[in-house]
């Protein structure tokens, strides 16, 4: 396995954690299910091409705009649907990320089904890492504050949530508003790196796979939605010589995990650096009194 | 401080609450009462905002707050607490608390996610508020735990905690004894009365064990079939016949 | 006028048989509350069982025909032996429900097309294509024997939930499990039923779908038709899903007959969008306040 190989399931990894990071945020920490996220994606991927391609406008600004105009469609959406239960705001989501996709497929401005090339290249590692801990850095500051709370409130236990004065409609706007916004930043990122864009690219299936990547790195875990993008986005790829049975692995891998252990592989724990230290400084004391 | 006035809530066909009429007074404890089914969690839950109210008016300090969002009335000085006990259950304790701070800070999003302006400060704030919460519910012991992993009685005591963090000039207990012994009852009783005087709030209480109700409310309302029965001091409630045959049938006794 | 005639018989046919299909994921719906997205699988299933029944065993349509139905049926139970039971044991959220059915039937999926492979088959014709002469109506036969074996179907499954022991005692553990496992109805029996049923109406409606169209790996993807359906009419709801059904296979035909079939998907997308936002417990669904 060479390098450039490795770089190229790295960038991958990259871009789907962008996307991955902001739908943990929405069903990690807020407890809201969707199945459009590739919608928001899409969004982002065809705005930031257009402001690459027809106004110009460098690689961050593009992936910018491209995040922001999916996060103000968002707010459309969730000023619909937030106020759905549990089942219908996902059945929602659903349709709407379809709908995105089968208007893209009738837009012939960008290509309609055909897919729209020549997309200048320019994602590399150090431009999608950088973006990434800055997307990361961002998660975990709201995390940890009042607003973060909140959303976690909202998660656990709506009803109390609002006895204690949360505005649940609120935050939960605040977190489909973020989390469209990374995924848009993702979908750009898909553009400038693969030089196409397909709206097929964009389909229920990316929108199924990235939930399955937050629950497969645990509900509530920001290091678990890292851990988990790269080990299901790496492996697949490295498993590319059993391609047929693959995806029926992953399909058993999922069930597997939903029915001995839904908490995921970080189960809501974080890894962070306290706790690498202290599990150091358990080690060495129980050496020593082993040694004592 | 608290009106309720003509107060009526009907699901679909079903009346659970009619015509009801009470006065809650500042700084007093007052108690509801009533069989199973009366109405009693209706009627918090009306006060609340969870549900909005068929008629009538629910005035808090002056101002009705019968069609308001559930936050905007817990942002008015309202809070409660469940039936069965609704704890935000992964959380450790401090985090139940923590969360329920939130209000006392003012910092915005963007000063969140950057961590700037008074994000540290505030943030600093809240933390102690928690410790000193904790440390006067005596839940510090408990601080890592989980609230689901807590025995029974201290999560309706987290709860409490929870509901005191919003800082609340009303505070709506639903069935706090539910499920303690009569030790813990009096432990209880006791820790209702502190709260009243240490949080300077006033207490309306939902409860089914009469020791406690009639030890320490002032005022109690008796509900059945949805309809106020009678109000009054213990001492009147005890003795009222209506009550007695509501409650237990005809030639039972209270209290005893 | 006549073209307008022969949609409508046209969209009845295909109505009828999203109704099949509806009806199976509402029944579930009712019971478990969520939305059982391994459906689709089961369709798909249904559709390659009959294929090969007719090709490789030549069995007559009508042995072929129950035979894929009731092997849908034992699949569908077997899902929810494997994926759901051990969540149903544990009382897990209905998100783990939902992410399950996504793995089972990602796993169905790629196991055909792993064992099967990815290629259309086509069924052998089993009615001609000679079509019903009606006046100045043109019936096909295909589409007559979709209509009059959805129909039947359906009475039949009427007849069982409405004057059976079994059926009452699925209404009732629909209306309040609780009680209903308090008063002494299995519970877990009931859960078999519904599948088993699911699935065999599932079935059914697979080898129509391969009849008409042909059959291949994600042709289950057409259940979203009976989720949008099912919506429409009203979760949980079995009338609300098959006047749904009916509505949406109609309101199909007509949007491919009178714009283009291209907007037809989009169309029933913002529907659902539309349905959503404006009555989210559709046509014949019942409004709830939530209990504290």
């Amino acid at each position: 396995m060479d390098w450039f190989y490795i770089k190229g399931i790295l960038i991958l990894s990259g871009i789907n954690l962008m996307a991955v990071l902001g739908l943990s945020l929405l069903t990690g920490f807020t407890g809201l299910f969707s199945f459009g996220h590739a919608g928001f994606m899409a969004i982002g991927a065809y705005t930031a091409a257009t402001m690459g391609i027809k106004l110009g406008l460098p690689l961050i600004p593009s992936l910018l705009i491209g995040g922001l105009i999916s996060g103000v469609i968002s707010l459309f959406i969730g000023k619909l649907t937030l106020n759905l239960k549990g089942d219908y705001f996902c059945i929602a989501t659903l349709g709407f990320g379809e709908a995105i996709r089968l208007i893209l497929d009738n837009v012939q401005y960008f290509g309609g089904a055909r897919g729209w090339p020549g997309i200048p290249l320019k994602i590399d590692l150090w431009n999608v890492a950088i973006i990434n801990v800055v997307g990361i850095l961002i998660l975990i500051n709201l995390i940890n504050s009042r607003h973060g709370r909140n959303m976690i409130a909202v998660r656990e236990e709506e009803l109390a949530a609002k006895t204690i004065g949360i505005d649940t409609f609120k935050h939960k706007m605040i977190s489909l508003f973020i989390s469209a916004v990374y995924a848009g930043i993702a979908g750009g990122m898909v553009g400038y790196y693969t030089g196409f864009l397909q709206p097929k690219m964009f389909s229920m299936n990316k929108s199924t796979e990235l939930t399955i990547i937050v629950i497969f790195g645990g509900i509530g875990s920001i290091s678990g939605s890292v851990l988990g993008t790269l080990l299901l986005t790496a492996l697949p790829e490295i498993l590319r010589a059993f391609a047929l049975w693959r995806l029926v692995a992953y399909g058993a891998a999922v069930i597997f995990i939903m029915i001995s252990r839904p908490e995921g592989l970080m189960g809501g724990k974080e890894i962070t650096l306290k706790g690498f230290i202290r599990l150091l400084n358990i080690r060495k004391r129980s050496g020593k009194a082993a040694e004592g | 401080m608290l009106e309720l006035k003509n107060v009526t809530k009907t699901f679909g066909g079903l009346t659970a609450v009619e015509k009801v009429d009470f006065i809650v007074r500042k700084d007093s404890i007052s108690g509801l009462i009533g069989p199973n089914g009366a109405g009693k969690t209706t009627i918090f839950n009306l006060i609340t905002g969870i549900y909005k109210v068929t008629g009538g008016e629910i005035i808090f300090k002056g101002i009705p707050i019968q069609n308001l969002e559930p936050h905007r009335i817990a942002g008015m000085g309202i809070t409660r607490t469940f039936q069965n006990i609704r704890l935000f259950k992964k959380l450790s304790v401090y985090d139940n608390i923590l969360t329920a701070c939130h209000r006392n800070a003012g910092y915005n999003l963007m000063e969140s996610v950057l961590r700037l302006g008074r994000y540290k400060k505030e943030e600093r704030n809240l933390r102690q508020d928690t410790e000193d919460l904790m440390e006067i519910m005596g839940l510090s012991k408990w601080r890592d735990h989980t609230a689901h992993s807590l025995p029974y009685g201290l999560q309706r005591r987290l709860e409490i905690a929870r509901a005191l963090a919003v800082k609340p000039e009303l505070l709506l207990l639903d069935e706090p004894a539910a499920g303690m012994n009569p030790d813990e009852t009096l432990q209880l009783m006791n820790l209702i009365r502190e709260i009243r005087d240490r949080f300077k709030c006033t207490i309306f209480i939902i409860e089914h064990h009469m020791d406690l109700v009639m030890g320490i409310c002032e005022n109690i309302m008796v509900l059945n079939f949805g309809r106020k029965l009678i109000e009054g001091p213990p001492e009147m409630v005890q003795r009222d016949p209506q009550v007695i045959e509501a409650y237990l049938g005809e030639g039972a006794k209270l209290g005893a | 006028m006549i073209q307008f005639l022969q949609q409508m018989i046209n969209g009845l046919s295909i109505g009828s048989v999203y109704a099949l299909m509806a009806v199976g994921y509402s029944l579930v719906y009712s019971i478990m509350n969520f939305s059982n997205f391994a459906h689709g699988g089961i369709i798909m299933l249904g559709a390659y069982f009959g294929f090969f029944f007719l090709t490789l065993f030549n069995w007559p349509f009508a042995v072929a025909f129950l035979g894929a139905a009731i092997c849908a049926a034992a699949l569908a139970v077997l899902v929810e032996r494997v994926a759901y039971k051990p969540l149903r044991m544990r009382n897990a959220p209905f998100l783990y429900f939902i992410i399950s059915a996504m793995g089972a039937s990602m796993f169905i999926e790629n196991f055909v097309i792993a064992t099967i492979g990815p290629t259309f088959k086509t069924y052998p014709a089993v009615f001609s294509r000679e079509p019903f002469r009606l006046g100045p109506l043109f019936i096909g036969r295909l589409d007559t024997m979709m209509f009059v074996i959805s129909a039947i179907c359906l009475a039949a499954l009427i007849y069982f939930i409405d004057f059976t022991k079994m059926g009452k005692a699925i209404q009732a553990t629909a209306f309040n499990p609780r009680a209903s496992a308090l008063m002494g109805i299995n519970t877990d029996l009931i859960v078999i039923t519904v599948f088993a049923i699911g699935g065999f109406l599932a079935g059914i409606a697979g080898v129509l779908f391969g009849m008409k169209y042909t059959v291949y790996p994600q042709i289950g993807f057409i259940t979203i038709k009976s989720f949008i359906a099912a919506v429409f009419g009203g979760l949980g709801s079995l009338p609300g899903a098959v006047i749904g059904s009916v509505i949406l296979g109609i309101l199909e035909t007509l949007i491919s007959g009178y714009f283009s079939s291209q907007f037809r998907d989009l169309i029933s997308f913002s529907l659902l969008i539309i349905i959503l936002v404006f009555r989210p417990i559709g046509l014949m669904g019942k409004s709830t306040e939530e209990k504290a």
